[in-house]
């Protein structure tokens, strides 16, 4: 069979026999879905079709965007919804939203223009960094869950992005970071002009008044740079002392301290070097530092941002007459009666008053199959209703709930984190304890020499022994480091993760949905015998199940054809018309009833066992599981390469987890496990001196994810356990973590190399500051060389 | 030497200006994205409006070619 044909509007393969095409750029192309043909004669009709022309990566398909209900939408309209984060001018309303599915510089131009042709619309500007978009339009003429509509109509979703304190203390900081930065870089320029002309190696025979002059200048200068640049390092330096600890801040602040100072000293007296060029450039260099790894956190906190769902939640109402109405999730009662359509998150614990349907639990559970439910059953909030709607009673909310009784667990879990200390701090107080203790020594070495000297000779020493290099050796590696992994789809978003992973010694994995696809797939067709061959059994299977959504017909993937009459029975199956041919298909009994027969007996092996039959009688089993994902024996190899141990803990307590232990090679497995259990199961490792990695997705990891040592969340993982975990597997690919561990090592090599490179340049130059050979220039070039070459070695992790 | 006396304040002048011209820019948000504006520069040639000034380029050139032949 020949390569698939990809998808022109989103790169995925298109299935054989197709029919979703679109004109585009003077070609019919192909597409796969009806969601990629609507965007794409979306595009087309709005005259904006060059943006296929430009865009650098395929688009997202508009399936893989989170689903939102235009009545979902529209509760946005509701004035005390929007308030928080639409505001009113004149007549133009403004706001921020979080646009989601972003590939290529292509989109920004594509949105942008898309709006700005909407009449009501006054401007749209959308901001690549961060994937925040600014709109100011006329909400009178054009709603805002119209404006929603609007952009996702051309592929992409968006959210009301409501700034909380942190994202807005970080945009103030970010600002602030900006000017400290520029004032830092234009006052250093103009003090080394001044200062530099009073240095003996330029011989330029200044008058002495020019001399006085010159100093004076540079005092005036560098004393911006001192108070309002660095005010930060003296901060973190009082605090680091107050809590008797020598950091970074404390050598940085003492270096730029003893310059200024003795600066204002050699200005007023007129006589000695002149330090102010090395405040500048250290103030620079370590500005410019910080700026870059603030810019990747704050690109970091972006993608987070983007983890979490903002739709308030809401659900259907049933009032005393039977109607339904859309109402916020705060404003539900205990028992209030609710509506949950199929497809649909259910809102609250409850139990189910009408209704036949089976309610996917694996978040919460890690079961991997949903499980039937029917009237008196209770269900869990957060727990997916597949097949039937149900009319649920509310019973417990919010702090009652079962899921904020995860919440609390995770909350302890937190607190127990445990912590690594980091080696640039291990470091650097060693390095100013050296530095100190040479700094006493020195000085009173000079002062029994020449005394006149030795005031001059400690602060050469301190200035060309400042830890400019060392300072810079951790974060730009990290920073670096950190940006390579996210193009490989691994989401660093707490600091402890590079070095934290090389101390790892045990890994825990979750099975549904991390070492499995969470999802079902079709492992095998068995036809029973009859005329029919396993292709024409699974087309006639995928053509009943075209219209469904259940996850069981999502396995038989698209079917060119639609079956007619289509009925659901939830709980047991669906019936319909293919080609003239009555068909039912789901439970044994169910289908055998069509032709009046006894059902054949379901094989006594694992998975989820489908019938398929006719009038005539049974054609064939499908079997369905949650399979294993292709790249986890890869990931599992380099683990017991690395002499790791790994854990299977896994809420599932049916035999797939042995299955999946065993097919992996597995240390330890244990299956049946509530979200309490793991944790203890984790706290029982981590007694035993284990520094353990979790990987994990469903709600019930949550707990361990936040108390592991550090903790990777599946892409695809529920909003909560993204947050609290360290690390987000964006991509999904368990083979982006081993790509981790390969980066994780050499980050931590590069690190130490910076390091060693850092300390061997501060102990040579310290002898020569010793004797008193060294000059602000020769300290303005070692410190510039040794920073670059720094800086230069971190760049080489940015190839991958 | 006597022109630096006049000169160093000058100097001194033109920098608190560049800071402040530098904070004008910080505080009107144009330092916020890094990243997009080197992008948006590729779709300046689907400007309607550049899409004019080109052909209105072309037809005056057009008519001057004429004359001269």
């Amino acid at each position: 069979m020949a390569a698939p044909l990809p998808c022109y509007h989103c790169g995925l393969p298109v299935p054989a026999g197709s029919h979703f095409q679109a004109r585009v750029l003077g070609e019919t192309r192909a597409l796969c879905c009806p969601g990629c043909q609507a965007v794409a004669e979306a595009i087309v009709a709005g005259g904006l079709e060059s943006y296929y022309q430009h865009r650098s990566d395929t688009s997202v398909n508009p399936g893989a965007l989170p689903r939102a209900l235009t009545e979902e939408l529209e509760l946005y309209d509701r004035p005390d919804v929007q308030q928080p984060f639409v505001a009113h001018e004149g007549e133009l309303a403004r706001t921020a939203l979080h646009i989601e599915g972003i590939s290529c510089a292509a989109c920004g131009w594509l949105i942008e223009r898309h709006l700005k042709a909407l009449p009501a619309v006054e401007d749209a500007s959308l901001n690549l960094s961060n994937h925040r978009l600014q709109v100011r339009w006329d909400d009178a003429r054009l709603p805002l869950s119209e404006l929603l509509a609007q952009i996702r109509r051309i592929g992409y979703a968006a959210h009301p992005y409501q700034p909380d304190e942190a994202a807005a203390r970080m945009a103030r900081e970010n600002r602030r970071a900006v000017r400290q930065l520029g004032v830092a870089g234009l006052l250093w320029m103009q003090v080394m002009m001044a200062s530099m002309a009073t240095w003996p190696e330029f011989n330029l025979d200044l008058s002495p008044g020019m001399d006085r002059i010159l100093r004076w200048v540079s005092l005036f200068l560098t004393t911006p740079i001192v108070f309002y640049c660095c005010t930060d390092f003296f901060k973190g330096a009082l605090r680091d002392l107050r809590t008797r600890h020598l950091t970074m801040d404390v050598s940085v602040s003492l270096a730029i301290g003893g310059a200024y100072v003795a600066g204002i000293w050699s200005t007023v007296t007129a006589r000695g070097e002149l330090y102010f060029d090395a405040v500048g450039m250290f103030a620079l260099f370590l500005l410019a530092g910080r700026y870059l790894e603030r810019r990747a956190r704050e690109r970091t906190a972006a993608a987070t941002a983007q983890l979490v769902n903002l739709l308030p939640a809401s659900c259907l109402r049933l009032d005393a007459s039977g109607d339904s109405e859309r109402v916020l999730l705060a404003e539900l009662k205990p028992g209030d009666r609710v509506l949950v359509p199929p497809g649909a998150l259910i809102p609250a614990d409850g139990r189910i008053l009408e209704g036949l349907s089976s309610v996917d639990e694996s978040v919460l559970t890690g079961e991997y199959l949903p499980l039937p439910k029917g009237p008196g059953d209770t269900v869990t909030g957060g727990t997916l209703n597949v097949e039937g709607p149900l009319t649920l009673a509310v019973e417990a909310l919010g702090d009652e709930s079962r899921l904020s009784a995860i919440v609390r667990l995770l909350e302890r879990a937190q607190a127990d984190k445990p912590r690594l200390a980091e080696l640039a701090d291990r470091v650097a107080q060693w390095f100013l304890v050296v530095v100190l203790v040479a700094a006493v020594v020195v000085g009173l070495v000079w002062w029994q020499l020449d005394a006149g000297r030795a005031f001059w000779i400690v602060l050469a020493l301190l200035v060309a022994t400042c830890p400019c290099a060392l300072s810079l050796a951790t974060p730009t590696a990290l920073t670096t480091a950190t940006g390579s992994l996210h193009r490989l789809g691994l989401l660093v978003t707490r600091g402890h993760v590079l070095e934290g992973l090389n101390h790892i010694d045990t890994v825990v994995f979750d099975k549904t949905g991390t070492l499995t696809e969470g999802r079902l797939t079709l492992r095998e067709i068995r036809p029973l015998g009859g005329e029919l061959s396993a292709d024409a059994c699974l087309a006639l299977a995928a053509a009943l199940e075209n219209r469904s959504e259940h996850p069981i017909a999502r396995a038989f993937g698209r079917a060119p054809e639609a079956a007619e009459h289509v009925e659901n029975v939830p709980g047991f199956g669906l019936e319909g018309r293919v080609s003239q041919r009555q068909l039912r298909i789901g439970q044994p009994a169910f289908v055998a009833s069509l032709a009046d027969r006894e059902s054949p007996p379901t094989p006594n092996e694992p998975g989820q066992w489908l019938l398929l039959g006719d009038r005539e009688g049974p054609l064939a089993w499908f079997v369905l599981d949650d399979q294993v994902r292709e790249d986890a024996p890869a990931l599992l190899e380099v683990c017991r390469r690395q002499g790791w141990s790994t854990v299977l803990l896994s809420g599932d307590s049916s035999p797939m987890v042995a299955e999946v232990g065993r097919q992996l090679g597995i240390g330890r497995v244990a299956g049946g496990l509530t979200p309490a259990d793991k944790l203890a199961e984790l706290a029982r490792l981590q007694q035993a001196g284990k520094r353990v990695l979790m990987v994990g997705d469903g709600v019930n990891d949550v707990p361990v994810l936040a108390a592991a040592d550090i903790s990777v969340a599946m892409g695809s993982a529920t909003d909560l356990a993204k947050t609290s975990a360290d690390a987000v597997l964006l991509s999904n690919r368990l083979e982006s973590l081993a790509q981790a561990f390969v980066m994780a090592r050499r980050s931590r090599r590069i690190i130490v190399e910076n390091l060693v490179w850092a300390s061997l340049y501060n102990g040579l130059v310290l002898p020569f500051a010793a004797v008193g050979w060294v000059t602000p220039m020769w300290a303005a070039l070692g410190m510039s060389a040794s920073s670059l070459l720094v800086v230069l070695n971190a760049l080489r992790l940015a190839r991958t | 030497m006597a022109a630096l006396y006049v000169m160093i304040p000058i100097a001194v002048i033109i920098v608190a200006l560049a800071i402040w011209l530098f904070f004008w820019a910080v505080d009107s948000g144009q330092y916020d994205d890094l990243e997009g504006p080197a992008h948006s520069i590729l779709f300046d040639d689907e400007d309607p409006r550049h899409q004019a000034g080109i052909d209105e380029a072309e037809r005056s050139t057009d008519g001057d070619d004429e004359r001269k032949t």
